[in-house]
């Protein structure tokens, strides 16, 4: 039973962090590639507010948000006003370099030891210990997070990040300040990658460098184009491929040591396949074009 | 000790510049952003590592054999993945994405055969030569080198009829192929060249430092700043751009720390694209091909 | 004076250059309110280039833009696009993925629903909001005669019917000054007829339309004043008689 819970709090959690991708990919349609960075800073973040400042979760991930946000300035502003090209290479940089200093800076983070037993998140004297009773949390963020993405789209704000996905220049000459669109959108999704991290962090109770890698942010990439993208919807079957599938392979008994990467093999190929055939993914609405 | 850490930046940014002129040559004739360049780049390691050290071939074919097959690697990515969505796409975003599909399948397919952890190519102590106050070790030369061949071989051909042939496909592919030239060839040519550049980089480094799966994405990052910083589109600005990262790096170790260096270079990317995104040399570029 | 009597738009000393050559050389026009003004001339005259100098898209390499006394050659597209200029392009663009009605609303100009932050605190006002603007999105689409396509998705439509999507989000920003690349390409000749229909209507609402076009029938039935040009200059301008009929249009044309 454990591990059914397991499952859906797994489910909940990825589910916040892949839609931090689709408004960003799906919805504003720049590809991003600091995902997982953001969702490290966001663990991180939390982690340490709550361990070495006692700060209570829930006020822990809001002030994680807030860092992330701002830390993804740094790569937003100098980069949107450009084309996007030079988007993608200044994701691709701060993942990096965002791993680099998780991994480097050992006063602050320990660096590849990790930080260890990280509490579990508490309110009034309610502790969300247990498998079952994180799920309960993890479950009511996620449609938390859903819901507020679906009221942040259905207005107008959603109908420009899609039509900024379409073409920008036509909406720029129709008065739109793109450049602060797109701005707005990222911040948005290093937010709600923020959460998914601090949710991560407090579910495992140990974190490190390796879980925040630019192969994690590549693989997301990957599911969202798989699953579908620029709905509610296509990210949320994304996600059930990615955690259930590990599942499947498990019944056809492949060693453990290289399961994880014919998992990512397969990914892959299923990836290649749906550009060429059906390049909306599964149930997406977002085209690569 | 400044010298010695130029001089090492100088090794260093030779490799890079070999990398980022094959990774320019992918991007200026085709504008994609070849992400799987960097799984060419590590597969080159593995492959030289398979035929050197564990068939124990001779060095020379081990080299033979190691590009003869990063060049069929790079054309298949190019026949099987990016011919079919560039015939049904307009923009670039769907090659670019799966670039990062070929990626992860080529670096999960090795870590699955070879591992995860480091591997070195030269046990033992790398003969070395001083100058001066200066030490180099060999492989350190064969890098520069390596490196000062390849910029002649691509100057010189620069130069020529079929140099002047693809600075023009890259700037117009379609008067290109309306006089009458092939541009598969084109297309064969580059990923083959850009395939075997990398290679020559990844196996001196990999001699030089040891290898992992993960060795590519770096490669990629570093190559596509150098283009920036030079100027995306000019042919001279993978060198210029390489260099200019090399001494950087130098100048941070010495004065800083190694752990910082990648983030002082990620911060030298932030201010080009604030201040100067035409790059160095980018005078020539209109502001419309970078808005 | 009369208060239509005066040039909204003037290009001083226009000039860009590409790679050494000059897609509009030293042009120097004015474009008069309220009027219908036709760019004429062979393909590469520089005529699409001067619509992507007047909406920012590109930076002139000399020369100056007014718009309404208002320099605005140094501004982005989207202020540009705000002091009252709106565009038709020659390969129409609309949003493909999305519908017709979702085309025409991102058009307008009220900002009202465009924060994130209202979506979630002030839902109510902006969805209410909404309805209106999805009302008066409606008279457009009635307006261009696109009845019963609203939640059709662009992509879906005939290439007519997206010129018609094209035009109507076009009247939805409401701006003064309308620039139409080849409004009337393509389409058969009912629809061009309506589409001069259009233009018409347009005028008399008070825009200033300015057009390219290479129909010289629609020139001839819609355009008050003609500019015609070649290799990036103005070589004849006057009325639309006088110019078509023209030796030098004849000249410019045929290569002569």
């Amino acid at each position: 039973m454990n591990y059914l819970f397991h499952i859906l709090i797994m489910i909940g959690i990825y589910s916040i962090f892949i839609q931090s991708l689709n408004i960003v990919m799906g919805y504003t349609g720049l590809v991003s590639l600091s995902q997982a960075a953001f969702y490290g800073i966001g663990a991180y973040a939390t982690a340490l507010l709550m361990i070495n400042f006692n700060v209570n979760f829930f006020i822990a991930v809001l002030i994680s948000i807030v860092i992330t946000v701002l830390l993804s300035f740094i790569v937003s502003i100098p980069s949107l006003r450009l084309k996007g090209d030079y988007f993608i290479l200044a994701t691709l940089g701060f993942q990096i370099i965002i791993f680099s200093i998780l991994y480097n800076w050992v006063e602050l983070t320990r660096g590849p030891y990790g930080i260890p037993g990280i509490p579990s998140p508490q309110i009034a004297n309610f502790n969300f210990d247990n498998p079952s009773k994180f799920l309960v949390l993890s479950t009511i963020f996620a449609l938390l997070v859903n819901y507020i993405l679906y009221l942040i789209t259905s207005i107008k704000f959603g109908l420009i990040l899609k039509s900024i996905r379409e073409d920008e220049i036509v909406v720029s000459t129709f008065g739109k300040n793109t450049t602060r669109f797109k701005i707005i959108s990222f911040s948005i999704g290093a937010g709600i990658a923020a959460i998914a991290g601090s949710l991560y962090a407090t579910y495992v109770t140990y974190i490190d460098p390796t879980s925040f890698t630019l192969n994690e942010s590549i693989l997301l990439v990957t599911i969202l184009s798989i699953g579908g993208s620029g709905n509610i919807i296509g990210p949320i079957v994304g996600t059930l491929i990615l955690i259930l599938l590990p599942e499947f392979l498990r019944f056809l008994e492949i060693p453990d040591s290289i399961a994880a990467n014919i998992r990512i093999m397969l990914y892959a190929l299923v990836l290649i396949l749906i550009l060429i055939y059906k390049p909306q993914g599964i149930a997406g609405e977002y085209e690569p074009e | 000790m400044f010298i010695q850490l130029l001089v090492n930046g100088i090794c260093s940014a030779s490799l890079l510049a070999i990398a980022a002129i094959g990774f320019a040559l992918v991007y200026n004739t085709t504008n994609y952003f070849h992400f799987a360049y960097g799984a060419i780049y590590t597969s080159a390691a593995y492959l030289i590592y398979w035929f050197y050290l564990i068939l124990k071939l001779p060095l020379i074919i081990s080299l033979l054999l190691t590009f003869l097959i990063v060049s069929l690697l790079s054309l298949s990515i190019e026949q099987i993945v990016y011919k079919p969505l560039e015939a049904r796409y307009n923009s670039s975003v769907a090659i670019l994405i799966s670039s990062f599909g070929v990626y992860l399948f080529i670096i999960n397919f090795i870590a699955m055969i070879a591992g995860n952890e480091v591997k070195i190519l030269s046990p033992g102590i790398e003969k070395t030569f001083q100058f001066g106050s200066v030490i180099v070790t060999r492989i350190q030369l064969i890098g520069v080198f390596a490196f000062i061949i390849v910029l002649i071989s691509y100057v010189l051909f620069l130069r020529t009829k079929s140099g002047l042939l693809l600075r023009g496909y890259s700037i117009n592919p379609n008067l290109t192929i309306a006089l009458g030239y092939n541009p598969h060839k084109i297309r064969y040519f580059i990923f083959i060249v850009s395939s075997i550049l990398a290679a020559i980089a990844s196996i001196i480094s990999a001699f030089d430092v040891g290898f992992d799966p993960n060795i590519g994405s770096n490669v990629v990052l570093l190559s596509a700043v150098a283009l920036i910083i030079g100027g995306v589109k000019i042919y001279e600005s993978p060198i210029l751009g390489a260099f200019i990262i090399g001494i950087l790096q130098s100048i941070i170790i010495w004065q800083i720390s190694a752990r910082w260096v990648d983030t002082f270079v990620f911060l030298l990317l932030i201010l080009f694209l604030l201040f100067k995104p035409t790059g160095i040399l980018g005078k020539k570029l209109r502001v419309e091909e970078v808005r | 004076m009369n208060r239509n009597n005066y040039d909204i738009l003037t290009l001083k000393n226009l000039t860009k250059i590409f790679g050494g050559v000059a897609a509009v050389d030293n042009v120097n026009i004015g474009f008069r309110k309220n009027y219908i003004t036709a760019l004429i001339g062979p393909n590469g005259a520089g005529k699409t280039t001067i619509f992507n100098l007047i909406s920012g898209i590109y930076n002139p390499t000399s020369g100056e833009i007014f718009f309404n006394k208002i320099k605005i050659d140094n501004l982005p597209p989207y202020r540009i696009a705000q002091l009252g200029i709106a565009r038709l392009y020659q390969d129409i663009r609309v949003f493909r993925k999305l519908s017709v009605l979702e085309n025409i609303l991102v058009a307008f100009s009220d900002t009202e629903g465009e924060n994130f932050l209202d979506g979630i605190l002030k839902r109510r006002k902006v969805l209410d909001f909404q309805k209106q603007q999805i009302e008066k999105a409606k008279e457009y689409i009635n307006f261009v005669g696109l009845d019963g396509y609203e939640n059709q998705l662009a992509e879906n439509l005939s290439y007519g019917q997206q010129k018609l999507l094209a035009i109507a989000r076009l009247m939805a920003t409401n701006a003064e000054l309308l620039l139409l690349d080849e409004p009337a390409s393509g389409i058969h000749p009912e629809l061009i007829n309506k589409i001069s229909n259009l233009i018409l209507d347009l005028k008399e609402k008070g825009k200033t339309i300015i057009f390219i076009e290479h129909n010289i029938n629609v020139v001839l039935n819609i355009a008050d004043w003609v500019y015609l040009f070649d290799e990036g200059k103005v070589v004849a301008f006057g009325l639309p008689e006088e110019i078509v009929y023209d030796k030098t249009t004849r000249e410019v044309y045929l290569g002569v």
